[in-house]
């Protein structure tokens, strides 16, 4: 019934949208940058999630894994009958330093055995170039792709690497990735430097030699049958790997590689809600200003429909219409944006997390979804105009429109009128007349500061974290980690190390710690008093020393564990001697990296019974020596690793500008599209409305400027209003997403940046202002003579 | 502002071959067709003719509100078809009243604001209650144009137009869209603000007996002035008819 009535209305329709064409064209822009985000993460963690599953289902990914210190191969049999084990590998692992001539500083390897029947069972290599080692051959190895790319390492190529203290030269035969090293970064390092870490893949006998590990493993890997509980198998396999050394085994949310992508597809799933609700409400808004804009002017036009006999539901079909147009062309927009989005990211994802293949792909639903989330905004828009129309009794409708009621204002408003000349109080009662209209560009504009506001924190709070960690809390210039925890004298030969200033021990262990029911898995350190390198941050950002007793606890660490200063908690080694104590918390302190525990370091080493072992140490060094101090290490056998912080420090800046730059110019070009289109929208309509008087002020013998400050000053009176909700609104987003953004690796706190204000007030000012410029024109082209003639 | 206009011995408008031609070829219109005029600065006009025979376009141009197509129109010394928009708009600014028949109020302003606006650019204007007064609306003062009458809008515009004094007082049919009693009363302003100020006022009108009122009378047909009739005895507003 409705379509068989719709035909000649479809014209009209079609010359509706085209006379309404510069706020549909808001509209829809608005629309497509909200579903562009949206299909944009949603496929992208789609396609992430997707990958990651295929990946690790073709590759057969670890469920578990569990470390230890020497078990014989006999010891297999008994993982392999645990039931719900699936497959089980044993595998030799460790680290390697690694003589690479292209960079200064040592670079170092996890490697990893390859079993001696062939092909990994668990965690298969995905070959990029290359072949698989030959068994026979002890020095064929496999690299990472990452790595190899890095330092330019090709097929054939020699690799000399100092492995369990003795040298050995390496050929690499073949490239490849592994779903165990999607994502790929060094011990106590928290990003990827490709060219400073890498996967290396040998024959297990060759490792096993190298180690002294011939008819042993120190490493076991599993796939759980499907529906294993994971718990129960844990406790099977820790039963029989205690006795030889092992820590545990632990599940997918312990490994690095895993972890990473989980936190990356969490944070889509964020930014999936967040950015497009922002601008789904406002084309809502802008769906109802145009939308009411042409039923006002249309009204003799409905009254005419009603008069031949449509019906209510016609009438309502047939405006509310031209709004789906909006919405549809504001969908296709957003979903050709969002695929093109998509694809960008998803290079920038291909560079960071090495799986074989991944291309963007958002699925039906996603478009399913956006599409749908299009037309409920733009619906929610026009029902209320729309309603109006339908409710317009034909004759009322017919009759001329009453003519606008204002009022004068009350109180405090007209004793501020009174002060005000006549074109100000035109502007004053303009707002005071149409105060949802007026609420709703305020509100449009206040969105845009917002999105900026929180756009400008987030660099802010990067080079906050950057400082605090880098400047404040760790001033070191290189961390040193011995391969096995040494005594306190060892001290003094690293002190004569080259070039070396000054030098401070530390000691971690891993640790579980419990309060109540609550257990977390995490590391304890021991820094020394008068600490001048490493150093603990307290809540205002400044270094505090290690508590004189007891244990301090990262913020993070405290909350999961319910714990705060006075409460006692249980504290277990889970290697070595699986030392049990129970220990108080006399600090809570805020790293703003990593969350773990903190002692002092002569504290720690009598709690674990082993007085005066350190496991490592942070230096600072003479710039001069620098090469001399790294052709030493290069050549230190005893050494796991060498962490740089420079380096670290940049390759952390590097990610989070590639992250966070690319977020920032979209936040910008959003914010754009938001300003600019409420204030255009805003200001076409008020032109429309005020054209009759702007062209008595022009007859009247106004300027053209006069006339235009009418009309754009309304506007401004709206930004201007717009300037403090959207920076208090900002704020209240910011800090809620920085909490959402909270890891266990960075604790973001949202920082009050007043060039981030500044900025995000100017660049919408800015917006608005070119907006209503471009609308101004208008007032030059105004026919005075014609308007005149008209009645109203 | 208007000292120099009032002091000035020459025409307050002085046209010559005035036209002005909408579109070109077959389907232009001819809406003035070489128009001369002279008319003497506190002259009260009333302007006679057909629909569409060029009245309005004639005291559109006079009052710098649209431009000749070709001939010259001068006020006192200066030729307004060479100004540019800027200047015209400070011509109509510093010059003229303009009162049309649909008011055009600005809805937006009181009675007494809607004064104010023009006040606001004026440089030695009356105030807003003089003006309002001379209408006969002081009492109206603080009321929207939406709350009152069709008469007392086109009052209030009236005010409007003379509360700067203007030297021109150019009316578009000010009465045609109200009965007799208040078309009596707006003309009556109109009259009285001529004397007092001694403001040039052109009107134009569909109403013959209006034409009692003027000092001249100018009956136009077809673009053209086909009839200047000089009034011996002037009627007061009174007296009229509809
Ligand atoms: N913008 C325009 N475009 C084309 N023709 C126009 C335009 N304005 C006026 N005209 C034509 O010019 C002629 C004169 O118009 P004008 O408005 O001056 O007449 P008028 O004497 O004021 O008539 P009325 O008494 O109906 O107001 C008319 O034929 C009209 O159609
Ligand atoms: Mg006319």
């Amino acid at each position: 019934m409705v379509k068989l009535i719709a035909r000649p209305l479809d014209r009209k329709l079609l010359r509706d949208v085209w006379r309404m064409r510069i706020h549909a064209a808001a509209v829809a822009l608005v629309l497509g940058c909200g579903l562009s985000v949206y299909i944009m993460s949603v496929g992208m963690r789609a396609s992430l999630e997707r990958t990651r599953a295929d990946y690790y289902a073709d590759y057969r990914m670890m469920h578990l894994a569990a470390s230890l210190v020497r078990a014989p191969d006999r010891v297999a049999a008994d993982l392999e009958r645990i039931p719900e084990v699936a497959a089980i590998e044993t595998r030799i692992s460790g680290y390697a330093l690694l003589d690479v001539p292209q960079i200064v500083e040592p670079a170092s390897a996890r490697l990893i055995s390859l079993p001696l029947g062939g092909r990994p069972r668990i965690n298969d290599l995905a070959m990029v170039r290359g072949r698989w080692p030959d068994p026979a051959k002890a020095d064929e190895a496999i690299v990472s792709e990452a790595f190899a790319t890095a330092l330019d390492i090709r097929i054939g190529a020699n690799l000399a690497a100092t492995i369990h203290g003795r040298r050995h030269v390496l050929t690499i035969v073949g490239i490849a990735n592994s779903p165990e090293f999607v994502f790929v970064s060094a011990p106590g390092e928290l990003f990827p430097q490709p060219e400073r870490f890498g996967v290396v893949w040998m024959g297990r006998t060759a490792l096993a030699r190298a180690f002294d590990m011939s008819g042993a493993f120190n490493d076991a890997i599993f796939r759980l049958s499907p529906g294993a509980d994971d718990q129960r198998v844990r406790s099977a396999i820790d039963e029989v790997l205690r006795a030889f050394g092992s820590s545990g085994a632990y599940g997918r949310d312990r490994m690095m590689s895993d972890r990473f992508l989980s936190e990356e597809i969490k944070q889509l799933t964020t930014m999936a809600i967040f950015l497009p609700a922002f601008f789904l409400v406002i084309a809502a808004f802008l769906v109802n200003i145009a939308l009411g804009r042409v039923i006002a002017t249309e009204r003799s036009n409905i009254g005419l429909l009603k008069a031949f006999g449509y019906s209510d539901l016609a009438v309502a079909w047939h405006y509310a219409k031209s709004a789906l147009m909006f919405g549809l062309i504001g969908a296709s927009l957003g979903s050709i944006a969002g695929v093109v989005l998509g694809r960008a990211i998803a290079d920038i994802y291909r560079d960071y997390y090495h799986f074989p293949a991944l291309a963007f792909s958002a699925g039906l639903l996603t478009f399913a979804g956006a599409w749908a989330a299009a037309i409920v905004a733009v619906s929610i828009g026009a029902i209320f105009s729309v309603w109006r129309a339908v409710r317009l009794a034909p004759a009322e409708a017919l009759a001329p429109p009453r003519p606008a009621v204002y009022s004068r204002s009350s109180g405090m408003l007209a004793r501020f009128a009174a002060r005000l000349d006549a074109k100000s109080r035109i502007i004053l009662r303009r707002i005071q007349r149409f105060p949802r209209r007026a609420a709703t560009t305020v509100i449009g504009i206040a969105l845009a500061i917002a999105l900026l506001v929180v756009a400008g924190a987030f660099p802010a709070v990067m080079t906050q974290l950057l400082s605090v960690h880098f400047s404040v809390a760790n001033r070191q210039d290189v961390t040193l980690s011995f391969v096995a925890p040494r005594e306190i004298g060892v001290m003094h030969a690293v002190a004569h190390l080259p070039g070396v200033i000054s030098a401070e021990p530390f000691r971690a262990d891993d640790v579980v710690l419990r309060h109540g029911r609550l257990e977390v898995r995490e590391a304890v350190l021991g820094l020394p008093f008068n600490a001048r390198l490493s150093r603990l941050i307290g809540s205002d950002g400044q270094a505090v020393e290690p508590p004189v007793a007891g244990i301090a606890l990262a913020r993070a660490l405290a909350a999961k564990l319910h714990a705060g200063p006075g409460d006692e908690i249980e504290i277990e080694q889970v290697s070595g001697r699986r030392v049990q104590a129970r220990i108080r918390v006399s600090a809570i302190v805020d790293p703003m990296v990593g969350s773990s525990a903190y002692m002092n370091i002569e504290d720690l080493g009598r709690l674990f019974r082993e007085p005066g072992r350190i496991s490592g140490a942070h230096l600072s060094l003479d710039p001069a020596r620098y090469a001399a101090f790294n052709a030493q290490i290069k050549e230190t056998p005893a050494l796991a690793g060498a962490s740089f912080l420079r380096q670290a420090e940049r390759s952390m800046r590097r990610a989070f500008d590639e992250g966070v730059g690319v977020m920032n110019y979209l936040y910008i070009a959003f914010a754009a599209v938001m300003a600019g289109g409420v204030a255009f929208s805003a200001a076409r309509v008020t032109m429309a409305e005020q054209e009759r008087d702007l062209a008595t002020l022009r007859v009247l013998g106004f300027t053209r400027g006069e006339a235009s400050y009418v009309l754009v000053g309304e506007l401004f009176v709206l930004a201007l209003l717009a300037v403090p909700l959207g920076c208090v609104l900002g704020t209240v987003l910011g800090i809620w997403l920085m909490r959402l953004f909270q890891t266990d690796m960075y604790s973001f706190t949202f920082i009050f940046n007043p060039g981030g204000y500044a900025f995000a007030i100017a660049f919408t000012l800015a917006c608005v202002a070119i907006a209503s410029f471009i609308v101004r024109l208008g007032i030059d082209r105004l026919d005075m003579v014609g308007v005149l003639k008209a009645r109203d | 502002m208007t000292i120099a206009a009032e002091t000035d011995p020459s025409p307050a408008f002085h046209t010559i071959r005035l036209s002005k031609v909408y579109g070109d070829g077959p389907t232009a219109v001819h809406a003035l067709r070489d128009v001369d005029l002279d008319v003497a600065q506190g002259e009260l006009i009333v302007l006679l003719g057909p629909s569409g025979s060029g009245k309005s376009t004639l005291l559109n141009i006079l009052g710098g509100l649209d431009r000749a197509s070709s001939g010259e129109v001068w006020f006192h010394q200066t030729a307004l078809n060479a100004m540019r928009e800027r200047a015209l708009t400070d011509f109509r600014r510093r010059h003229i009243g303009f009162i049309f028949q649909f008011y055009n109020l600005i809805p937006s302003l009181t009675a007494r604001e809607n004064v104010d606006l023009v006040r606001e650019i004026a440089e030695d204007p009356l105030s807003a209650e003089e003006a309002l007064d001379l209408v006969g609306l002081a009492e109206r003062m603080d009321h929207f144009p939406a709350q009152l009458s069709g008469g007392e809008q086109q009052r209030v515009a009236v005010a409007r137009a003379i509360a700067k004094r203007p030297a021109v007082l150019l009316c578009d049919e000010p009465t045609g869209a109200l009965d007799l009693k208040t078309g009596v009363r707006v003309l009556e302003a109109l009259v009285e603000i001529n004397k007092r100020y001694r403001s040039t006022t052109l009107i134009v009108t569909h109403n013959a007996d209006v034409a009692r009122l003027g000092e001249r009378v100018i009956h136009f047909s077809d673009g053209r002035i086909r009839t200047i009739e000089t009034n011996a005895v002037r009627a007061p507003p009174s007296e009229l008819k509809w």
